[in-house]
């Protein structure tokens, strides 16, 4: 009886536990959702700054469609002496040459960092959202 | 409390136990190293537990050094920050819950760990960007963080009684005195 007690117990644990689990998940994917990065559609113009490794900063005007920075920069790279290379990672595309200009982390503890008018991007260029009007800025920092 | 093979105190730290929180710390950085390739994928939650409940707060210091190794291979950064209190309070964590034996019980604080993981590295960008940066920052990574909690959830169902029998009769062989 005592044995049979202690499991109910333990089930109803274990359920309790994995209740708890899911609705956590569910909590986290409705925040993402609705309040997660969103593009938005239609024509949009936006300013880039380049500042490379001198300071020197090249700026460029560019019209888009796109949803999100990284396609717009691609685009960019159509129409503009502009290029942009990287790593392919997990997070998107890691940023490491901008306009021929490499910052290697690892040798010198230099990066490619992103801002978004005039304030640092919480979001790498895969998943920054394009809005019309903005500014961003690819800066070369150690 | 003295251990009766040895005589020594459970409350100091011997020569064992400093070559012990060595290997663990090995350990550590190894497990995490493995998964790296992985994102979000990680042994690191599991062997801390692991470690905790079978080495008790000897585990604590080999959290903190691990830490510390990870600043060695990676170099400082705000994440450093985080690491100094994610890991030792998983640890301290585990050792006030240290008297639930069921597998499940310590599978979903992993999944609860690894969802609020983000949550938990937001809480520097209060403080240096406001309450609007951490948050943002904190939802930016939300998909990462379910994907850590599941694999959290599955990866301790799946791996924590093999580990804690090789880890118990290992602690039995040494005659590590328990807290």
């Amino acid at each position: 009886m005592e044995v049979q007690n202690a499991k109910k117990r333990i089930n109803k644990g274990f359920y309790i536990g994995i209740g708890a689990l899911v609705l956590l998940i569910a909590v986290l994917a409705c925040v993402y959702y609705f309040l997660g990065p969103k593009g938005t559609e239609g024509s949009k113009e936006y300013t880039l700054k380049v500042v490379n490794d001198a300071g020197e900063t090249t700026a460029y005007t560019g019209h888009t469609d796109q949803e999100f920075l990284r396609p717009a920069l691609e685009e960019l790279q159509e129409a503009e002496d502009f290029t942009i290379e990287g790593e392919e990672s997990e997070y998107g595309l890691y940023v490491e040459t901008v306009n021929g200009v490499t910052a290697d982390y690892a040798v010198d503890g230099s990066y490619w960092a992103l801002y978004v008018n005039d304030e640092y991007s919480n979001y790498g260029v895969d998943t920054q959202p394009v809005t019309d009007g903005d500014t961003y800025t690819l800066r070369y920092e150690k | 409390m003295r251990n009766k093979v040895t005589g020594e105190s459970s409350r100091h730290i011997s020569v064992r136990d400093i070559a012990m929180i060595g290997m663990m710390t090995a350990a550590l950085e190894a497990a995490k190293l493995s998964l790296s390739f992985l994102p979000n994928v990680e042994l690191v939650t599991l062997m801390v537990i692991l470690f905790t409940l079978c080495m008790g707060g000897r585990a604590l210091f080999s959290v903190v050094a691990f830490v510390g190794v990870e600043c060695l291979v990676w170099g400082p950064g705000p994440w450093t920050v985080m690491y100094l209190y994610i890991w030792p309070g998983l640890s301290i964590l585990t050792l006030l819950c240290r008297r639930q034996r069921a597998v499940w019980f310590w599978s979903v604080l992993s999944g609860m760990f690894g969802l609020l993981f983000g949550a938990l590295c937001a809480i520097p960008y209060l403080f240096i960007g406001g309450i609007q940066t951490a948050v943002a920052w904190w939802i930016a990574g939300i998909p990462w963080d379910i994907l850590h909690g599941i694999s959290n959830f599955v990866i301790c169902m799946v791996l924590f009684c093999p580990l804690r029998k090789v880890l118990e009769r290992l602690v039995k062989t040494w005659g590590v005195p328990r807290e």
